[in-house]
């Protein structure tokens, strides 16, 4: 299959370019759904306020790191 | 990983089981070093020795439940296609719900009804989210036909391919 260098770069995105596209979806995935139950779970253990958010962001960001190392092996494994 | 190109109906199951298992085993592998490092005495030694032993303990067990996880969701994926002859997200999010509500059956019907909603609302995500990415990524990362577009375009034009079609 001949594939020429177009206007607009390289014909695939490279292994690394996956990786980092995977990485930044999980994380914004992990991010949302990280705002959602983390907002859940705060709530349920009663954290108001300034604590709330707090707790909040700080699920957010862990689930959005978790998220998005596992999305960018899964992407690293396929190609 | 949803929206490219994705093997054919009964050979998916296998795909996404085994998939499902390497990225389980090892992002559990990355995990579990980080955390059996932090976690054993004091001493370079003791600290690979027990970063060793929870890979080898956790690291597989991680991966089985993602390949549980995996291959139930893409049989119950291949049989909605099946059943409903076409394929859309909402498969995918069904069975996300069908699948967490099924792995969770032993536990009681709120523990189903709250697993199954977790499933749909994080493949709901994933999906929204490779939807989004498809669309904005094809600006960036043509592939296949429209590579063949015979007009000469100018160099410096990114992002704007729309126009041609």
């Amino acid at each position: 299959m001949p594939v020429a260098v177009g206007p607009y770069g390289q014909a695939q995105p490279s292994c690394f370019d996956r990786v980092k596209m995977g990485f930044m979806m999980g994380f914004a995935v992990g991010m949302a759904a990280g705002a959602m139950f983390g907002t859940f779970s705060c709530l349920r253990i009663g954290m108001r306020g300034r604590e709330l958010m707090g707790g909040v962001g700080k699920t957010m960001m862990q689930s959005g790191g978790t998220f998005g190392t596992f999305m960018a092996i899964g992407m690293g494994i396929r190609c | 990983m949803e929206e490219y190109a994705r093997e054919p109906c009964p050979w998916r199951i296998v795909d996404d089981c085994g998939g499902a298992f390497t990225m389980g085993a090892i992002g559990g592998g990355i995990f579990q070093a980080v955390k059996g490092f932090r976690n054993s005495p004091a001493g370079i030694n003791h600290r690979l020795k027990g970063s060793m032993t929870a890979i080898r303990t956790r690291a597989p067990q991680l991966g089985g439940s993602f390949a549980v996880w995996g291959g139930l969701f893409s049989m119950i994926d291949c049989g909605l296609v099946k059943v409903r002859g076409k394929e859309d997200p909402w498969n995918s999010i069904t069975s996300g719900a069908m699948t967490g509500a099924i792995l969770a059956a032993r536990n009681g019907p709120v523990a189903m009804v709250g697993s199954a909603a977790m499933g749909g609302i994080l493949l709901a995500l994933i999906e929204g989210a490779g939807i989004l990415l498809t669309r904005f990524a094809s600006a960036q990362f043509p592939t296949g036909p429209q590579m063949e577009d015979p007009a000469p375009m100018p160099a410096p034009s990114f992002g704007d391919y729309r126009q041609y079609q």
